[in-house]
Parts: C-alpha cells; structure tokens; sequence
C-alpha cells in the first residue's frame, strides 16, 4: 500500500522534528499546570477532574487549531516548493496515495500531540484527586481528536491550493484568524455582520436564531459545543444564550433541548463534519488538478 | 510497443507561453535517447509531462502504450526516474530514502548495493539533505535504479557530479541499456549525449528541430573546421584564402587562424604555411557538436544558416541560470 509508505515516512521524517517534540513536551507542561491551577473549587474528586478536563477543552479549543496548522500547512505546499514531490510521485505512487498518505501522517502527529497533553493531565488527576471519569476523559478526548482532524483538514486543503511556502503560512494564519480569533475576541462577529445584513440592509425583524447560526458554522464553537455531548448536564457550556426562551435558566437541563435543532449541541457533529470532509474534498480536487514544477 | 510516444503534445503557461508545441516524439524500446537543448527549450516540460507532474493543453503522450494521465500509476511501476528540481529536504539519512524507493517499488534490490553502486555507502548514514550536490544526484540515480525499471527518465542526469562520477554514472546507464531497459536522458551537454546515446532529438523552443543518430547529425550539418597555426615570426596570408575548401583566413600577430568549410583543406593550409614561416604549434578543430547544436538553434535562428553565429551553448546556460 503505497499510502501507508507515504505516511511512514513523512511521520518517520516528522518525529524527528525537534521543533514537534519541543511543541508536544509544551503542550504536556501546559495540560500539567492546567491540572495543577484547576483543583481549588469544591466537589467530589471525579467532579474536580471532571471541572479539570472541562478547561482542558476550553484551552485545547484555542491552542488545537495553532497545533494542526502548524503541523500540516507545509504537508503538500513544502513538499512542492522543497523538490520532494518530485521523488514522491516519481516513485509508483498517485497523487491520491499522497494527498491520503500526508492526511493520516499529519493526523497522527497532531493525535500524538493530543496525547501528550492527555497523559499529561490525566497524570496530574490521578496524582491529585485519585479519580478517573472515563466518561469525561474519553469522550472529551475522541471530540478534540476529531476538532484537531479538521483543521488538518483545512491546513491539507490551504497546503493544496498553495504553491509555495509563503502563501501556505498566510494561508494558515488566515484560517487561524477568521475561524478562531474572531470567535474568541468577538471584534467583528459573523453573527453581527448577519444581523446588520438582515435588520439594516433587509430592514427584517431581529432574529437570534439565524445570526447564531451563522455563528455555528464555526469549528470553534462546534467543538465546545461538542464537548457539551460528554459531559454532565450540568457542566454544560451555554454559547447561544440569545436564543433561549426568558423562562428557561441558564443552568437549566432543558437549556439544550428548547434551541431549534441546528442550534443544539448534536448539531456540532454536522458542523464537524462538513469541516473534516469538505476542505479534504476541494484540496484533493485541488492536487490532483494542479501542475507540479 | 514503443517505450514512449507522444502525440501532437503541447503546453501552453498562461496566454501565449508555449513551452512545448506538437512535440511527436517515437522511442523505441531498448534504445538511449538524448534529449538536447538550451535551457528553457521544453525539455523538462516535455518530461514532466510524461510523468504527470503537468497535464498538456493539448495532445497526449503514452508511456508503454499507456496513457501518461490516466494510467500514472501502472506507468510509475515500470519506470526509474532521476527528476529536475529534486530536494531531500526530510529529515533522513542516505539509506533511509534508499529504502523507502525500494520499499515504494516493492522491489527485491538491497539497498545497500544499490548505495554502492552509485558511490555513496559509506555516506549512507548521513542526512541526506546535508549532502553536497553531486552526491545528491548519485542517491537519486540510485533511487532511480531501483526495481531494475524498463525505462529510465534522466533529466539533466550529470547535473553537480564530478568527472569520475559522470563516468561511473554513463557506464551504469550503458550496462543497464544491455539489459534491455530503453533510457531516455535530458541534456544541455553535448559531449554526454554523444558519448552514450544511440539517437538524439534537440528541442528548441518547445520544437524538436532535429532527430537522427549523432553520425547523421553530424552529417546533416554544414562541415565547418578551423585551424590556428602559431608560427616563429608573422606568417603572410596571401596564398592561403585561395586553397580550395577555405573560407576565411586571419592573422594576428604570430597566429594565422583558417577556417575550412572542408575539413581536408587543414593539411594543405599547415603545407602552405610552413613553406614560409616556421610553424610551432597548430590547434585544429573539427566541426563539434556544440556547433552543430548552435546551427539547430542559436545560430538558426539568425537565418543566414552560418555556422559559429549562434550563442556559444556553455555562456548561454550561464545567462539564463
């Protein structure tokens, strides 16, 4: 299978990435302190590593994305600009072969980096509150894994489109910007620019539900609100407030389930999806199209 | 079956770049093919085209009687290929992407051999990115030669080696021709095409000018030699222009320099002289490939099909790297 040689040795060639390993030993320490500063609120032991891994996320939501890009804007573009697609296809391997090859490579480091994190905290949680809520950790561990494959995802199809180094890092920052950091410091939203759009320029009746929907198109928000899928009710996130009915609380268990359905936790699955296999679809359309040189 | 052909094939970049036009090319199996031309000719085109690297605007190539496009992949199984623009920019050792070619091609080779083969075994546990450039282009050869491949596509194969490795390298080429595989091999150098290639084809650009064996070339062109005789004391002239066969006589200071458009000519110019002055060296220079190679492009392109107009190949490649 000449999609698994591809993967091997790009992932042979990535471990021994000091810069990776240097990444992957940060990402652990900064899961340690996460543990370590985390224990201070009340609650059974199971509730403190539950609260623990709840901020994991919360943090994992904004340093995942920098961590898949990273990994994976140069997957195609470095190879192009650096001359080693030209042995790579020179060889019997396909553009597919290739384009699949670099995905599950690129993947499994960003999963390796996930991992130290997780070994990380978990190992903090054990030390401290000698609990284990397999639930939580496992669940939360499976939605960031699969958060982190779509913005490989993004940074395989920037990595396609782009021919050169240069472009593939705007590219990625770019991404970075527009999917997360205008989520995380609201400046301008796209729920805001709906609103305007919808109320000012179309004169319609204010409509949360709509602008909180083009706010979901987010991976950002998809994955905390993924997150909310395995956890306890009440350790829920609420991210849509402006959309719930003035007679249900915020904490309250019906706070999911009175949204419309493309506004409730489940919905982050589609959400999710459609960043995992959209972008692979256009940058593999991309790939295979382009001229190598 | 031939081993490549290609049909009407052409690239276009943009508008109005035409880097390679209605190139029909035949090669046949077993043969080595030298393909010729300046820098910028359409030679890599042409090659990256028959390895899917580009997709022509306009015609197709078959490699094996499979088509280049839809069939890349049968075609890969078949074929070795030392490519332009390489980089081993992985963070692996010599023997490592020796490996992972033979690995790639499911191949029975020892990689170890191979290493020896093209020279570089004992640099084999060496990150092959901090290789110098010829040593480079052995690993590639040897990746290349791996799966003992019915055809090796070469592309500038003598790029960065030293003259022993050109050697090793051309004497490789021609065993594995022996045995069968077809090599069609890119150059700008002329003085490796004529010493390993059966036929040759020079492109300019993106035409291929001329195709036939280098005794046919060599036939084909208008026989152009020169003579510098340096003599003890200013030789005359008078006399010499008018020997049949020379076209041209100079001197300056000591040196009387004819050229001949008839080679024979040489011997009676060398008589003619010595009776008058004493002659103490004499340079000859038949008419060379690389003037042959100016007459295809350079030098026809000026239109009065003068030999020696053309831009000498060696300063031209210089120019335009």
């Amino acid at each position: 299978m000449s999609t698994v040689t591809v993967a091997k040795k790009d992932f042979k060639a990535a471990r021994r990435s000091k810069l990776l390993w240097a990444a992957a030993i940060v990402l652990g320490l900064i899961a340690a302190f996460v543990g370590y500063v985390s224990g201070g609120a009340s609650g059974t032991d199971a509730e403190q590593v539950r609260a623990l891994f709840r901020v994991l996320t919360l943090l994992l939501a904004v340093l995942l994305p920098i961590v898949a890009l990273v990994a994976s804007y140069l997957a195609i573009a470095g190879e192009r600009e650096g001359g080693g697609i030209k042995f790579l296809l020179s060889l019997p391997n396909t553009r597919r072969s290739v384009f699949v090859g670099k995905l599950l490579s690129r993947n499994g480091i960003v999963a390796g980096g996930v991992a130290f994190m997780y070994v990380a905290a978990i190992s903090v949680a054990l030390a401290r509150h000698g609990a284990f809520p397999a639930g939580v950790i496992f669940g939360t561990l499976l939605v960031t894994l699969v958060y982190g494959s779509t913005f490989v995802s993004i940074a395989l199809a920037m990595s396609s489109a782009a021919a050169s180094r240069s472009r593939a890092i705007a590219g990625a920052f770019g991404t970075y910007f527009v999917l997360v950091i205008l989520y995380v410091f609201p400046v301008v939203s796209f729920g805001d620019i709906a609103r305007w759009l919808h109320t000012t320029l179309l004169g319609a009746d204010p409509n949360p539900d709509l602008y909180n929907a083009v706010q979901y198109t987010s991976p950002y928000l998809a994955y905390r609100k993924a997150v909310n899928l395995v956890m306890p009710a009440d350790m829920r996130q609420l991210v849509f407030t402006s959309s719930l009915p003035e007679d249900i609380s915020y904490g309250s268990a019906r706070a999911n389930e009175v949204l419309p359905l493309y506004l409730q936790d489940e919905f982050s699955v589609v959400v999710l999806a459609f960043w995992l296999v959209v972008p692979l679809l256009i940058g593999y359309a991309l790939f295979e199209r382009a001229d190598l040189e | 079956m031939p081993s490549i052909q290609t049909n009407g094939l052409t690239k276009t970049f943009g508008e109005d770049v035409v880097a390679v036009d209605s190139l029909d090319l035949t090669i046949e199996e077993g043969e080595i093919f030298g393909f010729l031309g300046p820098n910028g000719a359409g030679k890599s085109t042409t090659i990256n085209m028959l390895l899917d690297f580009i997709r022509p605007t306009d015609g197709s190539a078959q490699v094996f009687g499979m088509d280049t496009q839809s069939e890349c992949a049968a075609i890969r199984e078949r074929i070795g290929v030392l490519p332009e623009g390489y980089g081993f920019d992985d963070y692996l050792t010599g023997r490592e992407y020796m490996e992972w070619a033979v690995e790639t091609k499911d191949a029975d080779d020892d990689p170890e051999q191979l290493l020896d083969l093209v020279g570089i075994r004992d640099d084999a546990d060496r990150v092959a990115s901090g290789y110098s450039k010829g040593m480079q282009q052995r690993l590639a050869f040897g990746m290349a030669l791996a799966d003992d491949p019915d055809l090796l596509v070469l592309d500038e194969p003598s790029t960065g080696l030293d003259p022993n490795g050109i050697q090793h390298m051309r004497s490789v080429i021609r065993d594995r021709a022996k045995e069968g595989t077809t090599v069609f091999f890119s150059s700008h150098i002329l003085s490796e095409v004529e010493a390993v290639c059966d036929r040759v084809g020079v492109m300019n650009e993106g035409e291929l000018v001329a195709i036939d064996s280098i005794e046919g070339l060599r036939e084909s062109a208008s026989g152009q030699a020169t003579i510098e005789l340096e003599c003890a004391e200013p030789p005359r002239a008078d006399g010499v222009a008018d020997i049949p066969g020379v076209s041209a006589v100079d001197v300056a200071d000591r040196t009387l320099t004819a050229e001949c458009s008839d080679p024979s000519a040489k011997v009676d110019v060398v008589k003619r002289v010595d009776q008058r002055a004493e002659v103490v060296d004499i340079l000859a220079d038949n008419t060379s490939l690389e003037e042959l190679f100016n007459q295809f492009t350079g030098g026809g392109r000026d239109g009065d099909g003068s030999v020696g107009e053309g831009i000498d190949l060696e300063d031209s490649q210089e120019a335009s790297a």
